[in-house]
């Protein structure tokens, strides 16, 4: 019994002198994923960090990014910078100029992670040569989800490849009766689509006006013609049902057959699995069309942004959770549930992934050495916020304007970039 | 009459020491509350302004900017159309839930029966928030699940009713259910101005041989003049702050048709990371409320120099 | 008058006949009202019974054909949200603790400036006044950056009680304002004669202000205990993780997620968030109307 006794104490006072001599790793990551498969997703990432040994919080923030960025901005002025945030794109750039983010490089350079990680990202993720952020995953955007089932009954035989292909399959699709394409308008949606229609159309455009945010090459013909496009596709592709729908119900139209395409991002494959629907004869996935005859890739990427903390505690669980989230454990774990994929490229995708989603693979190795790899504007990958918002704005007035010509639509989408500056 | 109302100060005859202590008490007790509010709305208006006119973009910086950010605003179509928007929904929102609310209190004023009851529905939607307030008529005005399609299910085909999708109309989406939600509250208090009207004044027109309808216009109504003003004050803080109601229901669209000052403010601060633009636009919005606030508080100054002239 | 004594009979048989008619177009149009205010709760009612899938299949609006209570209990202890599966009662709970000592002391506050206002005034008190007013009309937005800097300096971000202070201090023009416009109607004789009594300001509040108060308190408590548990920016600017308000899960609910929506647990969820303030309506609105009547329009 003494004996006993003895033992618990040596082992309490052990366990407090460990505790007082290590920093014990915690940490508190401020997310926008509040729901569903998103959360499912992140409690993996906590369920990953715990198992490492360190103390897991997070602060879910949902509905619009602008609730997640108030929460951030109201945190660093009133003091306290959370630890983790979930950032992407320009905003990684903009808030490591603020001189407040943590330097990862030791532990990027300890990692390897500048050999294992997909070059497009790391202008992202390291804006000024350091690394400050940990990205968890890579977005396709230019998807199409095809219904083959009202494809067949209209008599088109592949998923189109170009955009005279797709008008010409919208045509036998509309005439059968059918919604060509599954939409539901809101700025986000309706950018989505209309990127990918530049992308398609003008791969140097897009790079002009979307990544470089040059102002004549959104005046120029090119756009306008891309507009003229869209404007198509919006009139007669579009069902009025477009307004008003639930943006996560658009696939389903595809899923059930009552539409025959969707140009969406590969999260849809997330929503397709969820309601039941089967790859192969449900739906099918292919590259969006492109009229230039290459693998493209519009890439989007999640990432995590450290902010400098005077806790030990914080700064040990910083290193931690970049550890977890770029190991190829939790890159499988969470971009299987997301429907997106790895951010390493060494991550083996044949057991376990949906066939999109290998694909998805392929196509970004394939785009890497053709060129033709761009980031998503509609996605928050390029330009700045507000000239983003106000694209974004032209793009959406558009759609809901009937009578807006394409000249005018590209005229007032410079106009609007122009006074951002 | 109204939320400002005077009445005569007491004239304390001889001042002892107890009372000189006892006058410092009420300014003692006051003190705490009027540095908070002072707080509140100058300094918080003063950094606002501030921000206003400097060069602030992701978090807040102090230098001096000029009127950049008010010409920049000017300049986006969006701001405008939020602009008009404000007035647009503040008239319609303002006069529509009046007319419902006075509509709803006079008749339940005429005497029928169970009354706790009709007062109760239409003053419920007031306990509930504009946010859930928002997502229910959201499904409600959906063309594909809502009441267009319940209708049509009845055998009405072509009956119509997208509000939300049509870029024209959706800003009356956003009325009516503005409306909806208030009107019960403009009810309450025209009930309460009912009811606060001499019956004798009634009874003499009455006896006159005035009909009912007349005996409102000519007697009833103007004697309760002032709730008119109290309830389109107090609605016009509400349609100002519009924020989590847009949210909710249309999100600002179809395109950028329902976009509102306080959700571009909002939109501008956190996710653009326009601080300056933002603070330019919320000081707009503040130059929206005294163009009402003004004159309404010199009309309260005025008052109160003719009643203090008449007694 | 005498042309009306002469037809007397008729014009009575007429009068009862527009009586009627009159009758029935008051009562037609209150339940013309009554539908239109009632359908949405109705809606959200039936749904928080229905299945998912009857939802999915026969649109949003229509009867309940399967009544089940699950929808309900997911909502309140098992859905998951903020990657958490714990339902909402958290964050009801954290609700509760929040808006209701920011009512009581918002309440008492306008109590006491709203006494002091009207019966102890001095020398500027109305321009005070009127200063303390615009407090109700300052927009949201606008604060919430000067607030995330006073509670960071005073240590209170992430705490429910940074959120009592702010809504405390936003409530206090509301409060000040009813109390006041309600205590103007007190008899300044009755003052004057506890003041020759010997009473002092706290006697005189306490004994005479006091008993007299019930129905103004009654409105704004009403009113503070709404608005408060109805906010939405400040809860989930100013507080993390475990320890949000109810409509931060609402929205958390509502607003998205890259997953299918089920409509069942969130017309669940809108009647939960909802109900408080709703039940404070159904049992107070009576005293609410009167108090209007009283005190706050007068």
């Amino acid at each position: 019994m003494r004996y006993l006794r003895a033992t618990l104490v040596a082992t309490a006072a052990f366990a407090f002198l460990a505790n007082t001599a290590l920093a014990e790793p915690k940490t508190n990551l401020l997310h926008q994923w509040a729901t569903g498969s998103d959360a499912q997703a992140i409690a993996k990432l906590g369920e990953m960090f715990e198992a490492k040994g360190g103390k897991w919080q997070q602060t879910s923030i949902a509905g619009h990014t602008a609730n997640t960025l108030a929460k951030l901005r109201a945190d660093v002025i009133a003091g306290n910078a959370p630890p983790a945030v979930q950032l992407k794109g320009p905003e990684i750039a903009e808030w490591n100029k603020t001189g407040m983010t943590a330097d990862l490089d030791d532990l990027a350079k300890a990692e390897n992670w500048e050999k294992v990680v997909a070059p497009e990202l790391l202008p992202v993720m390291k804006p000024s040569g350091k690394w400050v952020a940990a990205p968890m995953n890579i977005h396709r955007i230019n998807w199409i989800w095809a219904s083959p089932k009202v494809m067949q009954a209209a008599g088109v035989t592949e998923v189109p490849k170009t955009w005279a292909e797709f008008n010409a399959a919208c045509d036998k699709i509309v005439a059968s009766g059918k919604i060509c394409i599954s939409h539901s308008t809101a700025d986000w949606t309706d950018s989505t689509v209309f990127e990918v229609v530049v992308y398609g159309q003008d791969l140097d455009l897009y790079r002009k006006a979307f990544v470089e945010g040059n102002v004549d090459a959104m005046r120029s013909d090119g756009m306008v013609k891309a507009f003229e496009q869209f404007r198509i596709m919006t009139s007669k592709y579009m069902d009025p049902g477009m307004n008003g729908r639930d943006w996560d119900s658009m696939s389903a139209l595809v899923g059930r057959g009552e539409a025959a395409f969707h140009i969406m991002g590969d999260w849809t494959i997330g929503l397709l699995t969820a309601a039941g629907f089967k790859e192969g004869t449900d739906y099918v996935c292919a590259q969006a069309p492109t009229d230039w005859g290459k693998p493209g890739f519009i890439l989007n990427s999640d990432s995590v942004v450290f902010f400098q903390q005077k806790d030990p505690d914080y700064v040990e669980g910083q290193k931690l959770l970049a550890s977890t989230i770029l190991s190829p454990e939790f890159q499988t774990v969470f971009n299987q549930a997301k429907g997106s994929i790895p951010a390493r490229l060494d991550v083996d995708l044949s057991k376990g992934f949906n066939p999109c989603q290998q694909k998805s693979q392929k196509d970004l190795q394939a785009s890497i050495e053709a060129g033709t790899l761009v980031r998503s504007m509609a996605h928050n990958m390029t330009i700045p916020q507000k000239v983003r918002g106000a694209i974004m704005d032209t793009i959406t007035e558009f759609v809901a304007t009937p009578n807006m010509s394409a000249k005018d639509a590209a005229n007032a989408m410079a106009d609007a970039a122009e006074a951002q500056e | 009459m109204s939320i400002h109302d005077l009445s005569v100060p007491i004239a304390v005859p001889a001042r002892s020491w107890r009372d000189r202590l006892g006058s410092i008490v009420p300014i003692l007790v006051l003190a705490p509350s009027l540095a908070a509010s002072f707080v509140y709305v100058f300094v918080f208006t003063g950094w606002t302004l501030y921000l206003s006119l400097s060069d602030s973009t992701l978090l807040p910086s102090y230098g001096f900017a000029g009127l950049d950010n008010y010409v920049s605003l000017w300049s986006n179509r969006r701001w405008n159309i939020a602009y008009t928007n404000l007035f647009l929904f503040s008239g319609f929102y303002i006069v529509g839930s009046m007319a419902v609310g006075l509509l709803l209190a006079i008749l339940i004023d005429q005497r029928v029966r169970g009354e706790a009851v009709w007062r109760t529905i239409f003053l419920y939607p007031l306990a509930v928030s504009f946010i859930v307030t928002g997502t229910v008529w959201s499904w409600l005005y959906n063309p594909v699940d809502g009441i267009q399609a319940l209708v049509r299910g009845l055998g009405w085909s072509d009956f119509s009713f997208a509000l939300t999708s049509d870029r024209n109309h959706a800003i009356y989406a956003v009325i009516i259910t503005g409306v909806w939600q208030s009107s019960g509250f403009a009810m309450a208090l025209f009930l309460a101005g009912l009811r606060s009207v001499d019956p004798d004044l009634v009874k003499a027109a009455q006896i006159d041989g005035a009909s009912v309808v007349r005996t409102y216009r000519k007697v009833i109504l103007p004697t309760i003049a002032p709730i008119f003003l109290a309830v389109a004050v107090i609605q016009i803080q509400f349609a100002i702050k519009t924020f989590d109601l847009v949210a909710a229901l249309t999100r600002g669209g179809p395109g950028i048709s329902t976009t509102f000052p306080a959700i571009y403010v909002y939109d501008l601060m956190f996710q653009r990371g326009e601080i300056g633009e933002g603070a330019a636009a919320a000081v707009m919005m503040l130059a929206a409320l005294a163009v009402v606030l003004v004159p309404y508080s010199l009309w309260v100054v005025w008052r109160r120099r003719a009643e203090a002239g008449n007694g | 008058m005498a042309e009306r004594a002469a037809a007397i009979d008729l014009e009575a048989a007429a009068a009862s006949r527009r009586h009627f008619w009159s009758r029935f177009a008051i009562y037609g149009l209150l339940t013309v009202f009554a539908a239109v205010y009632l359908i949405p709760l109705f809606v959200v009612v039936f749904n928080s019974f229905r299945e998912q899938a009857e939802i999915a299949r026969d649109g949003l609006i229509s009867l309940p054909r399967t009544f089940r209570l699950e929808a309900w209990a997911q909502a309140w202890s098992t859905y998951c949200i903020a990657g958490t599966c714990q339902g909402m009662q958290r964050n009801f709970l954290n609700s509760l603790w929040m808006t209701i000592p920011a009512t009581i002391i918002s309440t008492l506050l306008g109590a006491v400036n709203g006494y002091v206002l009207s019966k102890w005034r001095f020398k500027g008190s109305e321009v005070l006044f009127t200063l303390m007013l615009l407090g109700v009309f300052m927009p949201g937005q606008i604060a919430l950056m000067p607030w995330a800097f006073v509670l960071g300096k005073l240590g209170l971000t992430n705490s429910t009680y940074g959120l009592i202070l702010v809504h405390v201090v936003q409530g206090i023009s509301f409060t000040t304002l009813f109390c006041r416009n309600y205590y103007v109607g007190i008899p300044d004789d009755l003052i004057k004669a506890a003041r020759i009594d010997g009473a002092g300001f706290w006697r005189i509040f306490w004994k005479i202000i006091m008993p007299l108060s019930p129905p103004i308190l009654i409105v704004t408590v009403i009113w503070q205990f709404t608005g408060i548990w109805n906010e939405y920016l400040f809860g989930v600017v100013f507080t993390s993780g475990q320890a949000q308000p109810i409509t931060a899960a609402l929205v958390a609910l509502t607003a998205s997620g890259t997953t299918a929506r089920s409509y069942d647990v969130m017309s669940a969820a809108v009647l939960i968030g909802a109900l408080p303030p709703l039940l404070i309506y159904l049992f107070g609105g009576k005293y609410f109307v009167r108090g209007l009547t009283q005190g706050a329009i007068k």
